[in-house]
């Protein structure tokens, strides 16, 4: 369970770090609002339709598709500020949202294995405040980063974050 | 560990509640003289600037009219008033590769014409070495670059259409309105709104880099004999030493030559990313803060011009140079241009005297190009009344008012010694030399203003440039 915590507040802290600073880089990149709207939607609807994919297989590998999907957003941290059109942006987009139905499921899953009926308050109530608080910080943080470098260097500060978060979900596997 | 955060968050909210920070007032580059505004509007129609000029007379309110908002002393705005913000008002209008001309809107930035021309194998004669400025905020500066044979930005101009405060739109050219030409070119937004420019272009060329290490004495006469006296250097900037262990001695200058042997298609592939800004800019914030850090980066510049040696570049390539890794948006601090003008002969006892007067006054100072530009004295408020070298300065100043106060000090001192030395100073910049100073440097200056009140008797164009330079 610590390891569930731990690995989790590293994606919370990477993708809460991230994730403001995204929706303005994101916004940047139409001029209009329905561009922004559609950039969203896709990674969206690419989670509701990867949850149906993954819905009947998760049962058994919870921390394997937890791995993948730090890996796979770290992956896309990488790509960022290497993109150059808006293709690319939605291509994003839809890996990520992918990812976030990865996460959250996996996420959602190995709380509820780990916990039993009657003892899930305070558990949930620890892994809430925890990764809530990395995610204030996290914020805080970035602003810092992209002030002194830049916004790229956030994503690749987020990138390194869901890379340990990976190896983090990953050693917490064997015992 | 919530009560770490809470005071973490207070903390934060105190450091950024400086007036440069304050997201209800408007401001320029620079972050100085933040105020409200009554609104910033989006130009976007011929038909509704027009009747935004309309709406601004019955009202009573002022119009200033802003491009990228470059400039640095409160050129685009002013209290109270409206704001036109033209980066949207952006089209390319036509390009005629036989007469080598560009038609734009003048929100349109020098990388849309860039883009526009590239095709063509056609680049512009004269603009900034950054290509982030729109036309109309370069012409009502009257800008000047790395380009050595075209002087200054006016040169290039062949005509504009200008809104002015009378509500009419006038074609403006040397042959009709010509005072109006020489009045709005560097006119800092004060006679009107500039719709759409025909700019001349000139061929994009290969050009091999070539660097050369040089002495600030020796820097006039290797201009002068290597730089000007090879017709085949077509662009040029030098840069000065401000590091402490070479401080304002030792140069290098970056020559672009025509080299016809280079084929133009292997080079002109227009670049669209910014190579290596995080590294450059975590250099840069050591240059800031240091001097070990000022040391170490001239070294690492030196270095890595070094390495360019030889290369070869597109012209149009050449006139699109990095920016971003000198931005900087911390709270109560900025990093302000200020540029010099100085007859060519004067260069080395100019930058001698200089040395002193930074020191004396402690500025804080991160960066020296040099350019040159060509004697030319068609714009009313000309900066090159003879052929002068640009000595374009970066400082780090802090904003509060007590800093101000310092640095003001510190660049009225120069501005004597610039004065001293039969140059001019370069306006877009934060005012702070004196009104006197303004009106020895251009002698012009009676003349704009009195056309001022006769185009626009209501001052309905104003901004910051006008109050402070105006006078009684
Ligand atoms: C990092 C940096 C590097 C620079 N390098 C150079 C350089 O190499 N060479 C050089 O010459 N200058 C240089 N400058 C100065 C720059 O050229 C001017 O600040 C220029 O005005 C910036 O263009 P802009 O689009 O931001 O104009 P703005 O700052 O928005 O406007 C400048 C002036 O033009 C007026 N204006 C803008 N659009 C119109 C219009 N459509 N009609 C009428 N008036 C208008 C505004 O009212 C204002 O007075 C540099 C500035 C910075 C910050």
């Amino acid at each position: 369970m610590r390891w569930l915590i731990r690995s989790q507040s590293l994606v919370t802290l990477a993708s809460g770090m991230i994730y403001p600073y995204y929706l303005l880089f994101l916004k940047n990149l139409g001029n209009s609002y329905a561009k922004y709207g559609l950039a969203f939607a896709v990674f969206t609807i690419s989670s509701a339709a990867f949850s149906q994919w993954l819905a009947p297989r998760i049962d058994h590998s919870g921390h394997r598709v937890l791995l993948v999907s730090s890996l796979g957003m770290m992956l896309a941290m990488l790509a960022f500020p290497w993109v150059e059109s808006y293709a690319w942006v939605l291509l994003l987009q839809l890996v990520m949202g992918c990812c976030s139905a990865m996460q959250k499921m996996s996420e959602r899953l190995l709380l509820a294995d780990h916990t039993v009926q009657g003892e899930r308050g305070p558990v949930i109530g620890s892994y809430h405040f925890w990764t809530s608080a990395a995610s204030g910080f996290a914020v805080i943080l970035g602003g810092y980063l992209i002030d002194w470098l830049t916004i790229d260097a956030l994503f690749y500060a987020s990138a390194v974050m869901y890379g340990i978060s990976a190896w983090a979900v990953w050693k917490m596997r064997k015992p | 560990m919530l009560l770490l955060l809470v005071i973490l968050c207070v903390y934060e909210y105190i450091r950024t509640d400086t007036p440069d920070q304050n997201p209800y007032l408007i401001t320029d580059y620079s972050r100085l003289h933040p105020v409200k505004v009554d609104r910033v509007v989006k130009g976007k129609e011929e038909e509704q600037l027009v009747r935004l000029l309309q709406e601004a007379k019955e009202k009573h309110l002022t119009v200033s009219i802003a491009g990228q908002r470059h400039s640095q002393g409160g050129h685009t705005y002013y209290k109270d008033g409206i704001v036109i913000d033209m980066t949207d008002y952006n089209q390319v209008l036509s390009v005629d590769p036989d007469q080598r001309q560009i038609r734009v809107q003048a929100g349109a930035t020098w990388e849309k014409v860039q883009k526009a021309v590239n095709p063509y194998h056609l680049s512009v004669k004269t603009m900034q070495s950054q290509n982030i400025f729109t036309v109309g905020g370069s012409i009502s500066v009257n800008a000047h670059g790395r380009d050595i044979r075209s002087g200054s930005l006016i040169g290039s101009v062949d005509s504009f259409r200008l809104l002015t405060a009378d509500g009419q739109i006038r074609s403006v050219s040397r042959e009709e309105n010509p005072e109006l030409f020489r009045l709005a070119l560097g006119g800092y937004g004060l006679f009107g709104m500039i719709l759409d420019v025909t700019l001349n272009l000139t061929e994009d060329e290969a050009y091999r880099m070539e660097n050369e290490a040089i002495k600030v004495e020796d820097y006039s006469r290797y201009f002068q004999e290597n730089v000007l006296g090879d017709p085949d250097v077509r662009m040029h900037i030098a840069r000065i030493s401000v590091a402490p262990d070479r401080f304002l001695t030792d140069m290098y200058a970056i020559n672009y030559t025509a080299d016809s042997a280079l084929p133009l298609e292997d080079y002109d592939k227009l670049r669209t990313r910014e190579q290596g800004v995080i590294p450059s800019k975590m250099m840069f914030s050591l240059n800031r803060s240091s001097d070990w850090g000022k040391n170490a980066f001239w070294s690492l510049q030196k270095l890595y011009f070094t390495k360019q040696q030889n290369k070869a570049i597109s012209r149009n390539n050449a006139m699109r140079s990095e920016s971003e890794f000198m931005e900087y948006g911390q709270p109560g601090a900025n990093d302000l241009l200020q540029e010099y003008f100085i007859p060519v002969d004067q260069f080395a006892d100019f930058v001698h005297g200089m040395k002193d007067i930074v020191r004396d006054h402690k500025l804080n100072l991160l960066n020296i190009t040099v350019r040159y530009v060509e004697e030319d004295r068609e714009a009313v408020l000309s900066y090159a009344q003879e052929d002068m070298f640009a000595l374009v300065c970066l400082f780090h100043v802090p904003l509060s008012e007590q800093g101000q106060v310092q640095v003001r000090e510190g660049i009225r001192d120069l501005i004597d010694e610039v004065e001293y030395k039969g140059g001019t100073y370069y306006l877009p910049y934060a005012a702070y030399p004196t009104v006197e100073q303004f009106r020895r440097a251009y002698p012009g200056y009676d003349d704009f203003f009195r056309k001022k009140d006769e185009y626009d008797p209501q001052h309905l164009f104003m901004n910051y440039f006008y109050e402070q330079y105006k006078g009684e």
